[in-house]
């Protein structure tokens, strides 16, 4: 059976939790930015929404493919409810592995890719029908990385990488211009856990309790970008 | 005050605060000093504002004009409104965007 790469045993479904909490804190944030998005009408909101909401999905992948592959229960009711797809002796499984991997890297890799272009400054920004080309050549080169990734799954943690090395840039920039407000700091160490986790997933291959480490700076990551939106929302009126 | 030139939005709220900052009701001409704002201008907004009954104009009579002078109060959900801008913003500055 296909399998992106192999996780500690003991780990399983461990993992799957991690991610749902994940899940729940990426539409967390996604809702909230499209409130801003509905109360200013300004673009960026909507586009940082987008690109949470695009995380969210890219976890739903790996949680169903991660959960069809750990457990065989739901394994087996996947197969009889995908029997007209992945064929009746499973001959397609592996098509679907694919699939479902692919997507969860592809929305990944956008995601990341979205919000490096939000958090930049607009005075930062090139012209728009040129940001509007770079973009599109950016999506077409994740196309292509997520594809190849799933031959060589380093290639999408290392791309993932890159992108979260110029995400924390980018937030350390902002924290400096913004006089080292704890928030931006909190964003940017956010973010910076979250490159971590993924650091330790490109070595995976060397040795695979390096997911554990993994999965627990991204939680960590997502836990404190969490912290600074329930401190934001819990602003009181009256302040 | 910045050179940069303000959004609907940032003047929607510095007319809100301005109001706000002095105890939740101001005199239009106050208000307009205090804005930054053309007279005519300041009165759109402010048809804007009372249609979303952000704020409301009081009648105050007066007795020494015949006329009763005018007077602009912030609603609750004026208040409201610039609690959520302040989130926004503060959103805005820690998320970078």
């Amino acid at each position: 059976m296909y399998q992106l790469f192999f996780t500690p045993e003991w780990f399983n479904g461990f993992d799957l939790v991690f991610e749902a909490i994940i899940l729940i804190i990426a539409l967390l944030i996604a809702a909230y930015s499209w409130k801003a998005y509905k109360f200013s009408q300004e673009n960026k909101f909507a586009y940082f929404s987008l690109a949470f909401v695009t995380v969210a999905l890219s976890f739903m992948f790996k949680i169903f493919t991660y959960g069809v592959l750990y457990f065989s229960p739901v394994r087996e009711v996947t197969a009889t409810v995908l029997k007209p797809l992945t064929g009746s002796g499973l001959q397609f499984a592996d098509l679907f592995y694919r699939s479902a991997f692919f997507a969860q890297m592809f929305l990944m890799l956008v995601a990341l890719l979205l919000i490096f272009f939000v958090a930049q400054k607009s005075r930062d920004r090139l012209t728009k029908l040129y940001e509007v080309s770079q973009m599109a050549l950016f999506v077409y080169l994740i196309f292509l990385i997520s594809f190849i990734a799933n031959f060589k799954y380093v290639v999408f943690y290392l791309t993932g990488t890159v992108i979260l090395g110029l995400i924390v840039v980018q937030y350390y920039k902002n924290y400096l211009n913004a006089n080292k407000n704890k928030n931006t700091f909190n964003v940017m160490l956010g973010f910076l856990f979250i490159l971590i986790g993924n650091i330790f997933f490109v070595f995976v291959y060397l040795y695979n309790q390096l997911y554990v480490f993994g999965e627990l700076f991204m939680l960590v990551g997502f836990l404190i970008l969490l912290r600074t939106y329930r401190k934001i929302k819990r602003r009181s009126n009256h302040e | 005050m910045s050179n940069k030139r303000r959004s609907r939005l940032e003047l929607i709220y510095d007319i809100l605060l301005s109001i706000q900052n002095k105890g939740g009701t101001i005199k239009p001409t106050h208000l307009m000093y205090k804005s930054n704002l053309s007279h005519k201008l300041l009165n759109n907004y402010l048809e804007e504002l009372i249609g979303k009954e952000l704020i409301l104009i009081e009648e105050i009579p007066s007795r020494k004009k015949k006329v009763p002078s005018k007077v602009i109060n912030l609603t609750d959900k004026g208040s409201g409104f610039l609690a959520e801008y302040r989130r926004m913003r503060e959103f805005t500055d820690a998320f970078g965007l």
